[in-house]
């Protein structure tokens, strides 16, 4: 009887990100008749895709025990690089392939800091995030740019009657689940985030996948960007700003430890981040206080934090060693 | 000849090592720093820029040395910028001509220095809690506590910094007799606590190895929660010259400075891997991080770049502590 | 025929200190091969030779016709020879097929083939005995299993030679059979196995062949039919004993001096222990230790030993019995227990004895320190500090060359042994506990150590002594208890002081 105490509890934690999710959809949906639409869902998953993106970069670097501070700043670099592009007239591909770089050349960068000089991971991507973001600043001159209709045109587009944001957010989920439920550098990973040590006495090369988790990120966080801007239309010198907060909020109310090797993309992040969307629609339906916004996300991002850390206490407990079976008396 | 290179580069090997092991390294970076900058920057070696360094350097001062405590015990305190906003918005509201709670009273301002002062121990408290009870870790505490409570400072103040302070208290930040004194009696207290004390030796015993402390009796929980709520404290102590200085209650106060409190510390030698610190590394560390600052400003760079630059040493700082761990560990 | 594997003359010393010397033996195909020998004896070191984990100093191996030395354990591995550890290495938030496989996945392009992947894995479960399905997370598996997995995954690259470190402690009698099942099954698959263990008859049950390590030499190897465990305890045991123990004081005199400081009740113990259990760790465990006394705690790894003193010093909790200190119930966190008069050596100096990186001054002082403090802002009075640290440090014999302010790390085994228990001695504690205060030190410093433990207990404290070593308690101890599977299962006085005897207590039955 004592042991199954611990163990209700434990699944409690587990759910805690879906009981909430399920409240929130009640008191939304009674609160506003519109919500139960396929519009409003729809509208709700559109607005949730960049949180979502950046969210699942978010998942591949808490999975090793890592985190990555400078998303936010990696997103406004990407959207100031976009905009400048396409305010000078460069064509869609040559703009896609040079934010696609960016993502991946910070990402390159926090990797280098974090594997070959062995910085701390907070606070290497700290460094980025105020380095990149000074970057940004440098690129748009601290100016805010609006972006010409036609870029607008391409966040409100559809494809197949689906709006083109969801299709690339279901997209970055679907390639990142597949990634890390069935590959093998997935499962690896998983392994690295368990226990780094033992890891790399199995022989897995824990300095690659490292790496490949902080470019990943990066990437995921210059998609995050585009997808942001193409609903907001403009990049502010503010652009992207708290975001790393938002992300790691969505990985980890997605039942994805801080401390390494737990959790999933799908429906773990994606579940977070629809979570924390519907938050800040439900404060926009309630007509709250705009300025009380980053209180109730810090308020979900400290229960996030909570309900992980009293999760990992629980399961350390556990695998406290017995020495010896106890025999039936 | 063979000799004779291998002699001079194995000389050269112990003096660079000297120079990196030595306390003075970050002093001696300062004093090349000045002298490399001077020739080209107008106005840095001129006795009013010296008051004006000195002004930026004493609440930075208070503000890093409460860093370096938690630090010392193996944590981290993200939360002291959004401390210093708080402290500062609610320290006005106590205290300002227009609609302050104490409005024109003779007591206002000592008032108010007491409940900011108060907020920022009971702010240190809470993370020291989260982090000791609640076993949540310390970055990501302090980064929930930095969003919160500057949130929260914007939320009170809908964004508008608060004017007419009572003159009493602008005091303390305008006259440089009055501040000074007040770091430097600050910094040199927790100077005295830090290598004299009981609490100061249980901190570092905590931060080398806080299995050992706990063996040996120490109460490791109290002493990490101690370093935060010191750093609550000394971050509102900061909170109070700067608001002064400014002659303004702001929401976004101190919110551009938590890199340079992190980049001074380390850069000072203080470890991110705990046990290690001292009062006068860190005051080195303030020394070269204000006079960086101080010179980019004076060079008329723009507000991006010196960011760019300082996102640029705190990562350099960080490694310089990696390689004292490790390459001058033998 | 050649053998499988061909051991000649490896040597291997750590820190100056021989650990194997000279040793020599061969396994042939299709063999199970017991190897014994005391803790110490050397056996964990040949094994990471074999592992790749160590290189050796000297000699030579050959495994399957080749010449063999892995620089590492993929190299190892690689060379056919699998290691199934004592601390397992397994991850627990994979399933059991992906930790078989996790440096080798069934794979077409970066993808793993599923179905591939299981159909392997199944087939491995099916050798080993495991009915689950090879989708189950290993964290759901108990010891047993996990262990059985360990021997699946070094047969998933095909282990010629599987080495079985003490596989049985953590094992139910079920699953200790069912293990023995499989290692026969895989010996008539003509691979060859080599089985560490404690449990003598065990070995003899399960052995073609036997391997005797006896301080770093082989002192006995042949057919498992040419020994008994009489034979064996015997060879392990049989060495001449050393002169490294203090005498003590003669009894009289330490009665007398005991009644001096207890007044009327000259016996009354200074610690009890009664009826101390904690489901998994140890079970129903009494005991009483006497000022002047010096008491030792034998066992083999696992028995509970270091668990029991943990709980002792409030480091781990205990769920039932209590402990009394001169009569009055001990409680409370380590703090608490040092104020009466506990203090406690841990097995690891590393990890939670020393602050490595500080200096020899402020390990000594940690303990005391709030005693060289003055209000109101508790002050550290350096100057009588400086005074109580000189006297610790001759009390302890430190070397005297060594700097206070010179970083722990910088010293060697003994010396920061001995600063530990200068820390320790700084509190003049009633009830020392000590486990394993002599791992890792060399001769000279060890019986310095044995020396001050002795003196403490002549000057009236009780002391329990954790140890490995069985001559270093028959040498320093006046009682011995015998700690076995969390009990304690048997308790020797002065006179009975014997060797074999203890041995075949802490035994597995």
């Amino acid at each position: 009887m004592r042991k199954s105490a611990p163990r209700l509890l434990l699944s409690a934690l587990n759910h805690a990100t879906l009981f909430l999710f399920i409240l929130v959809l009640i008191v939304f949906g009674l609160l506003s008749p519109k919500f139960f639409t396929v519009a409003g869902l729809t509208n709700l998953f559109v607005q949730a895709s960049s949180t979502t993106v950046v969210g699942v970069g978010m998942t591949f670097v808490l999975l090793t025990a890592g985190v990555d501070l400078s998303v936010g700043s990696i997103m406004f670099v990407a959207a100031a690089v976009a905009g400048k592009l396409a305010l000078g007239g460069t064509s869609l591909p040559v703009a896609l392939l040079a934010i696609v770089s960016i993502g991946l050349v910070f990402g390159l960068l926090n990797a280098l800091l974090v594997t070959r000089l062995a910085i701390i991971a907070f606070i290497s991507t700290l460094g980025t995030l105020y380095a990149g973001r000074g970057f940004g600043l440098w690129l748009t001159q601290t100016r805010a740019m609006n972006l010409p209709d036609n870029f607008l045109a391409l966040g409100a587009s559809k494809f197949v009657g689906i709006p083109t944001p969801l299709i690339i957010g279901a997209f970055v989920v679907a390639f990142a689940q597949l990634t890390l439920t069935r590959t093998s550098f997935g499962r690896q990973l998983y392994a690295v985030g368990n226990n780094l040590e033992a890891a790399r006495k199995a022989g897995l090369n824990t300095r690659l996948l490292l790496a490949a988790v902080y470019m990943l990120s990066g990437l995921c966080a210059a998609i995050g960007g585009i997808l942001s801007l193409a609903q907001l239309g403009a990049v502010s010198p503010t652009f992207g700003t708290n975001r790393e907060f938002t992300a790691i909020a969505a990985a980890v109310l997605g039942g994805t430890s801080l401390f390494g090797g737990r959790g999933g993309v799908f429906p773990g992040t994606v579940l977070g981040a629809l979570l924390i969307q519907c938050v800040e629609n439900g404060l926009v339906i309630l007509n709250a206080d705009p300025y009380l916004y980053p209180l109730v996300t810090a308020a979900l991002i400290f229960l996030a934090v909570l309900l992980d850390s009293t999760r990992s206490r629980i399961l350390a407990h556990w695998a406290r060693r017995k020495i010896f079976v106890e025999d039936a008396v | 000849m063979n000799r004779a290179t291998s002699l001079a580069s194995r000389s050269l090997h112990l003096w660079a090592t000297a120079v990196l092991r030595s306390e003075y390294l970050v002093l001696l970076l300062c004093g090349v720093l000045f002298t490399a900058l001077a020739p080209f920057t107008p106005g840095l070696a001129t006795a009013s820029n010296f008051t004006n360094l000195l002004g930026n350097l004493a609440p930075l001062l208070v503000v890093a040395t409460g860093q370096m405590l938690v630090l010392i015990a193996g944590g981290i305190d993200l939360s002291v910028t959004s401390t210093i906003a708080l402290v500062s918005v609610v320290g006005a509201f106590v205290m300002n001509g227009d609609d302050g709670w104490l409005k024109g009273s003779a007591a206002a301002a000592p008032a108010a220095v007491m409940v900011m002062l108060g907020l920022g121990a009971l702010v240190g408290l809470g993370n020291g809690l989260a982090v000791t009870k609640l076993r949540m870790p310390p970055f990501i505490v302090t980064l929930t506590t930095m969003m919160f409570l500057s949130g929260l400072a914007v939320w009170l103040t809908k964004s508008q910094p608060i004017y007419h302070l009572p003159a009493g208290f602008t005091a303390l930040g305008s006259r440089l007799w009055l501040a000074l004194p007040i770091a430097a009696g600050l910094t040199g207290f927790a100077h005295v606590l830090l290598a004299r004390s009981l609490f100061g030796q249980w901190l570092r015993a905590v931060g080398f190895n806080a299995r050992t402390a706990r063996v040996s009796g120490v109460p490791e929980g109290a002493v990490v929660i101690g370093a935060y709520i010191a750093s609550g404290l000394l971050a509102a102590a900061a909170s109070v010259l700067y608001t002064a200085r400014l002659e303004t209650g702001s929401p976004v106060l101190g919110q551009r400075i938590l890199l340079d409190v992190i980049g001074a510390t380390v850069i000072g030698g203080t470890s991110l891997f705990g046990g290690k610190g001292k009062v006068l590394w860190t005051f080195f560390g303030v020394l070269f991080l204000t006079l960086l600052d101080n010179a980019l400003n004076l060079l008329g760079l723009s507000h991006f770049t010196i960011m760019m630059v300082k996102g640029g040493v705190i990562v350099l700082a960080a490694l310089m502590d990696t390689a004292r761990n490790r390459w001058l560990a033998t | 025929m050649t053998p499988l594997l061909q051991v000649e003359s490896v040597e291997k010393s750590f820190f100056g200190i021989p650990v194997l010397k000279a040793v020599s033996f061969t396994i042939g195909a299709g063999r199970i091969v017991g190897l014994v020998g005391e803790n110490g004896a050397g056996k964990s070191t040949l094994m990471n030779l074999l592992g790749g984990n160590l290189h050796p100093d000297g000699g030579t191996m050959r495994f399957n016709g080749n010449s063999y030395a892995p620089v590492n354990p993929r190299a190892a591995r690689a060379a056919g020879i699998g290691f199934v550890h004592q601390e397992l290495n397994l991850f627990p938030n994979l399933n059991i097929a992906e930790n078989l496989f996790l440096t080798n996945f069934p794979q077409t392009g970066p993808v793993i083939r599923r179905g591939e992947l299981h159909k392997r894995a199944t087939a491995l479960l099916k050798t080993v005995g495991i009915e689950l399905p090879s989708t189950t997370p290993v964290d759901r598996l108990s010891n047993g299993e996990r262990q059985l997995v360990e021997v699946a995954h070094a047969l998933s690259f095909n282990a010629r030679l599987i080495i079985l470190d003490e596989p049985t402690t953590s094992l139910s009698a079920r699953e200790t059979e069912r293990l023995f099942k499989l290692v026969r099954q895989l010996r008539d698959d003509g691979r060859s196995l080599i089985y560490i263990s404690h449990a003598l008859d065990e070995v003899l049950r399960l052995s073609d062949d036997v391997v005797v390590l006896r301080d770093g030499e082989v002192v006995g190897q042949g057919k498992a039919t040419e020994f008994d465990q009489n034979k064996l305890v015997s060879l392990m045991v049989g060495r001449e004993l050393k002169q490294l123990f203090p005498k003590g004081r003669s009894l009289p005199l330490r009665r007398a001096l005991e009644s001096n400081e207890v007044g009327a009740e000259p016996r009354a113990p200074l610690l009890e222990v009664r009826k101390v259990s904690q489901p998994g760790v140890v079970r129903d465990v009494s005991f009483s230790l006497r000022r002047c006394e010096v008491v030792g705690l034998s066992g083999l790894m696992g028995a509970g030993r270091t668990e029991l003193a943990r709980i002792l010093f409030g480091l781990d909790p205990h769920e039932c019995g209590t402990i009394l200190v001169s009569g009055e119930p001990l409680t409370g966190s380590p703090r608490r227990r040092i104020r009466r008069g506990l203090a406690m050596l841990t097995e690891n100096r590393r990890d939670d004895g020393l602050c490595l990186e500080a200096s020899v001054a402020d390990n000594i002082a940690l303990v005391t320190l709030p005693n060289y403090t003055t209000s109101p802002l508790r002050l550290i009075n350096f100057a009588s500090l400086r005074n109580g640290l000189a006297k610790i440090r001759e009390a302890v014999r430190l070397q005297p060359k060594l700097s206070n302010e010179q970083p722990v790390k910088t010293l060697s085994g003994g010396n920061q042994q001995k600063v530990v228990l200068a820390k320790w001695l700084l509190a003049t504690p009633q009830v020392l506990i000590l486990d394993e205060p002599t791992r890792g030190i060399d001769v000279g410093a060890k019986s310095e150590i044995y020396q001050l433990i002795r003196d403490l207990a002549d000057r009236g404290a009780g002391v329990l002594v954790i140890s490995s070593e069985l001559e270093e308690l028959t040498g320093l101890c006046d009682r011995i208890l015998v700690m076995n599977r969390g009990r304690i299962a048997s308790e020797f006085a002065p006179g009975e002081f014997d060797r074999e005897r203890i041995l075949n207590a802490a035994l597995p039955t």
